[in-house]
This record gives C-alpha cells, structure tokens and sequence, in this order.
C-alpha cells in the first residue's frame, strides 16, 4: 500500500480509534514542465526582491498581509503558531447526520482511512453503526497545523474522511443572475420530463465517460518519444448525414421562431446614449 | 518618465486632447502613435459605417505591440461625455452590466486611437437589436504550414457554397493570418440558428475538400496545413475584427476587403505564407487602396439574405 500521508486517531466519545490516512483520488492531469525551446534547458523560478532587483534567500522572506493597496503587515512564524490549534493530529467527531441532509456542494476532497493493529476492532464497529444508521459523522480535523471540518463515511469496507468547506467558502447564488419567475408551461414542461425520463440510466457507471483529451494527448507524447511521424487525428465522421441532421434542427428552431413571431410582440429596442457629463 | 506632451484637435467640430502622438507603438517599423491616429482618421468615412451602433471592445497596447495588452469592454472613466455607449446587463461577478463604447463617429475613433486601442473588435448586431446579428461569420484560420493556395481554395469554396444556396458571401483579410468570409442577413434571427446554419456549411464543405480542412476546435488534433473553419465566432457578446481596423502585428497590417478575383488570384499564386501576402496592407498604404477600391463590403456588395430559402435550397441541393 502506498505512503500513508497522516496517522493519528479518531475521537468519539471516550473512544479512540488509531488510524491512517491514505490518498483516495490520483490525478489523471498529465504534468508538464517548462522548458526552453532551443536547448531544453529547465525552465527556473527565482525569488527576486521588485525593490532591488536580486534574488532574495527563503530565510530573508517573510509574510506580508496586504491590508490597503501596497501598505502590509509583515507576519513572523509565532504568530502563526499563536493561533495553531494543538498540534496533535486528531479527529473529533462532532456530531452526525443523515447523508441526504449536506448538500454536496460542500463536499472537498476525500481520503481513506485505515485503523492501526490496535484500531481494528473499533474501525469496524463504528464503520457498521454508522452503515446501519445511514448517517455520517461530522468531525473537526486538525492536519498538519491545519484545522478543517469533514465527514467521516462508510463506504464499503473503508470509511473515508471527506473534507468540507466552509460555510463562507461558497458562493452564494444572489451573486447570479438566475431566472426565478419564468413561465413554463404545462406542455414544455411535459416535453422536457418525456427527455429525460427517456435518458435515464438505471445507474451512474463513471468508467463509460473517458477522457478523450488526456487519451489523444498521450498518443502524441508516445509517438514523439517513439520518434514518430504524429498520428493523423481521426478524420472526424464528419458525415453527410450529420449536415442533413443539422438542417432538422435548423428547419426546427426556425419554425419555432416563425410561431413566436406570430405571438409575441417584438422585443424592446436597446438605444445608445449620450454620456451624462462627467467631472472629469 | 518622459514628459507627457498634449494637444487639443479638433475633429468634426469636437475637441479632443491628443496625448503623446511620438509615441512609437511599432519598434521594428518605427511607426508611432500619431501614424496610428492619422491613419484612422484618413479610413474613419470607411470604417465607422462598419463600427456603427456595435458595442466596441478596445484592445489596448500602451506600450506597443510588444509590449503588454489589455482588452477594456466598459468606456473608460473620464471618456468625453459625446462618446456614445450602451449598457448591456454583463454576468460577470462583480458588475450588473458593462458600459460598451459605440462608435458612430470619427472624434469617437480618434478618442480610442489615442488610448492606442490598435485593434477594435466589434459585436456581430447592432444595438437596435443585440440579440440578431446582420452577418453570418466564417473564420478561416491556417494552420500550421497550410499555403495562401490552401486557404483561398477553402475561401472559394465556401464562396460556391454559399452562392449556389442563394447567398452573397463577402471576404476579407483578418489582417493576421486568415480570412473572414461573412454572409449578410436580415437582423431577424437569434444566434442559435445562425451558429447552426454556419454550421451546416461548414460541414459541408469540410466533407467536399477533407484534405484542406479541419472543424477540430482542439489545437493538437488539428492535421497540419489545413484551414480551421471556424463557425463557433457567433454569439452574444463575441466579436470580429471588422475591415480596416489596424492589427497589432509586425508592419501593421490592416484587414482588408477584398474581390473575389483577388482570391482567385491567390489561388494561383506561388507565395507560400497567407502573412506574407496580407501584411502589404498596412496603415501606410491602405487608404490608398480603399479610395480606389472603395468599400467591397459596403453598398451593393452588402445583400442581406435570410436563412429559410438558403436552408430549402441546402436540403435540396445537399441532402444527399
């Protein structure tokens, strides 16, 4: 099993249930490097001072808090440490809740947990309350320095901490310009209800979707450290057929408008204007 | 910091304050921002009945075309209070709308020439109604290696096209390295049947010369020396570089309206690079030609067409 990345102890009630932490999602993004093109040479950073133009050592650097536009405050180590929650690694939950009851939007990224020798009886029975309960727990998790909130899961044999955001991470959508008091007919609705019961599938199967770009990508890199003349893209099916579809949905949408044309009045004019005087 | 040097001019009965005209906006050619300036004012006649009542958004070069650019929607504060605008409601996060410049006159184009906006883009509709665009657009992009033979024999094609489905297709330079083909319409129809009408053409002539084209919007799988046809420039809120604006390019080459003769020159022609060949239009020459030539995208060239006879007559005509 790979590298655990965390181990410490889940706190529940006068429980303590020694575990490890493991990645539970890898990254498919494939990763380049810079480089310069004429001799491939690496591409570096340097930490340059913009008030004297020279590189600058990491023990000269400090944090700055920018509080008014060029004005800061600087930051040294013990005030970070001032407001760290205790450094040791814990998990305490908090409270639970039924799973249907977070909204998924709060959701981050997810990790397995792993009970130690001595932990393994307390993993599988909290896993199994928690099972059989249909809930989740919601725990307070300190990591690395770190204080986040997260849920604690079964799913399967494993039970995976998910870490959350926070309330006032999330947007809210007062911020958008949604529709709100929209009139749908009754027959448009029926029309759009018809579609998607049409393309339900029984159940969600991830491994259908495949990612086309990274596939396509891969083939490139292969062929060029094969010292390959590049594959000719796939001559996309760029079929008649789809043309003669295409002018369906043209005919369609143009009846459409034909209809509306028929009922609506025509749209207010938008007009330019003069700009009022400025003190500038 | 060199000492900023102000003028006022007048133009057209309206004072403006012209600042650093010295200001060389094009290293290698030397040519300054007073060229600039000039330049519009001699093409403003021709060029503004193609700006008129189209939002406007500047792309600005404060420090000349190698130096950093910004692309500016919203009128700029303190613009003079003549610069018409209009408001249109933006979805961006921390604005309810922008406030885009119009540009119905030539003091409007001097005012955006002295903030060395080399390069305007302008909407597809008009204000009268934003949501109908008055011209279909194809964008012929070259790809890597693709010949000025490749791209006017695309061009020509796509002319037939459209020509034997009823339609006047006119052609332009972009000024960089490709061409625009537009189709003039009825300001009656939404984006959506536009962008699927280009669609379909496109389509269709990508199925007629497979070889010389390629509708992959993805850069990577794109075959090298094919024209790109690009069909997806319409929409609410995109733009097209419209004819005789300026490009922040080597020489300064301007876009340029052209006969359909001149690119069946080009298809015969022997130079290799579309650059090569459409940067000899350059804001040092252009107005020259324009006077001869006149606006080949204006007056009885420009047929506006609707879309359902084009679109019985491609069932017919292309169906199978």
């Amino acid at each position: 099993m790979a590298h655990a990345i965390w181990s410490g102890a889940i706190n529940f009630g006068l429980v303590t249930i020694p575990v490890k932490l493991f990645t539970a999602i890898r990254s498919s993004d494939l990763s380049f490097n810079m480089l310069h093109e004429k001799d491939e040479g690496r591409i570096k950073y340097e930490r340059v001072c913009s008030v004297d133009g020279k590189e600058v050592p990491w023990d000269e650097i400090v944090k700055g808090y920018e509080f008014e536009k060029g004005q800061y405050v600087t930051l040294r180590d013990e005030d970070f440490d001032r407001v760290s929650p205790e450094i040791t690694q814990t998990c305490n939950i908090l409270e639970f809740v039924d799973l249907a009851h977070i909204n998924p939007m709060f959701f981050d990224k997810p990790y397995y947990l792993e009970p130690t020798k001595t932990g393994r009886h307390a993993y599988a029975l909290f896993r199994e309350a928690l099972a059989s309960s249909n809930r989740v727990a919601i725990a307070r998790v300190v990591m690395r320095s770190k204080e986040y909130i997260a849920a604690v899961k079964p799913i399967g044999e494993a039970l995976v901490l998910q870490m959350m955001h926070w309330a006032d991470e999330i947007v809210e959508t007062s911020t958008l310009d949604l529709p709100t008091e929209e009139q749908l007919p009754q027959p448009e609705m029926k029309m759009a209800k018809m579609l998607i019961d049409t393309m339900t599938v029984e159940a969600f199967e991830p491994a259908k979707f495949k990612n086309v770009y990274r596939e396509e990508l891969m083939k490139i890199i292969d062929a060029r450290i094969a010292g390959k003349e590049l594959p000719m893209p796939a001559k996309k099916a760029v079929s008649r057929e789809k043309v003669v579809n295409l002018m369906d949905v043209l005919a369609a949408s143009l009846e459409e408008k034909k209809k509306e044309a028929g009922a609506a009045a025509p749209a207010a004019k938008t007009s330019t204007r003069r700009r009022k005087s400025s003190a500038a | 910091m060199a000492k900023e040097v102000r003028e006022i001019v007048e133009v057209a009965h309206r004072k403006l304050s012209v600042s650093n005209r010295d200001k060389v906006l094009w290293p290698a050619d030397g040519y300054t921002k007073g060229d600039l300036i000039d330049y519009y004012r001699g093409v403003a006649r021709y060029l503004v009945p193609h700006l008129r009542d189209r939002p406007l958004t500047l792309e600005r070069f404060p420090n000349g075309i190698d130096g950093e650019s910004f692309f500016e929607k919203q009128v700029p504060r303190g613009a003079p209070e003549w610069v018409n605008t209009v408001r249109v409601p933006s979805h961006a996060e921390h604005r309810s709308h922008i406030e885009y410049i119009v540009c119905n006159d030539e003091p409007t184009l001097v005012y955006c020439a002295n903030l060395a906006a080399i390069v305007l883009h302008a909407w597809t509709s008009r204000v009268q109604s934003l949501d109908n665009p008055d011209f279909a657009l194809f964008d012929l992009d070259p790809w890597e290696g693709c010949t000025l033979k490749t791209l006017a024999t695309v061009a020509l094609r796509l002319r037939d096209a459209l020509s034997e489905i009823g339609m006047s297709p006119l052609v332009k330079t972009s000024g960089a390295t490709g061409m625009h083909v537009v189709v003039p319409l009825d300001p009656v129809y939404d984006y959506e049947p536009i962008k699927q009408f280009a669609e379909i053409v496109s389509r269709h002539v990508a199925l007629l010369l497979p070889e010389q084209t390629t509708l992959q919007r993805m850069t990577a799988a794109r075959s090298p020396k094919t024209v790109y046809l690009d069909y997806v420039q319409v929409g609410k809120g995109k733009t097209i570089v419209p004819p005789f604006v300026v490009r922040a390019r080597p020489k300064a080459p301007v876009s340029m309206t052209l006969a359909w003769e001149e690119v069946e020159e080009f298809a015969a022609s022997r130079t290799q690079n579309p650059t090569t060949a459409f940067s000899r239009w350059t804001i040092k020459n252009a107005l020259r030609r324009i006077e001869k030539d006149g606006d080949l995208w204006a007056g009885r060239h420009w047929r506006p067409a609707r879309l359902e006879p084009a679109l019985k007559r491609a069932r017919t005509l292309w169906g199978n």
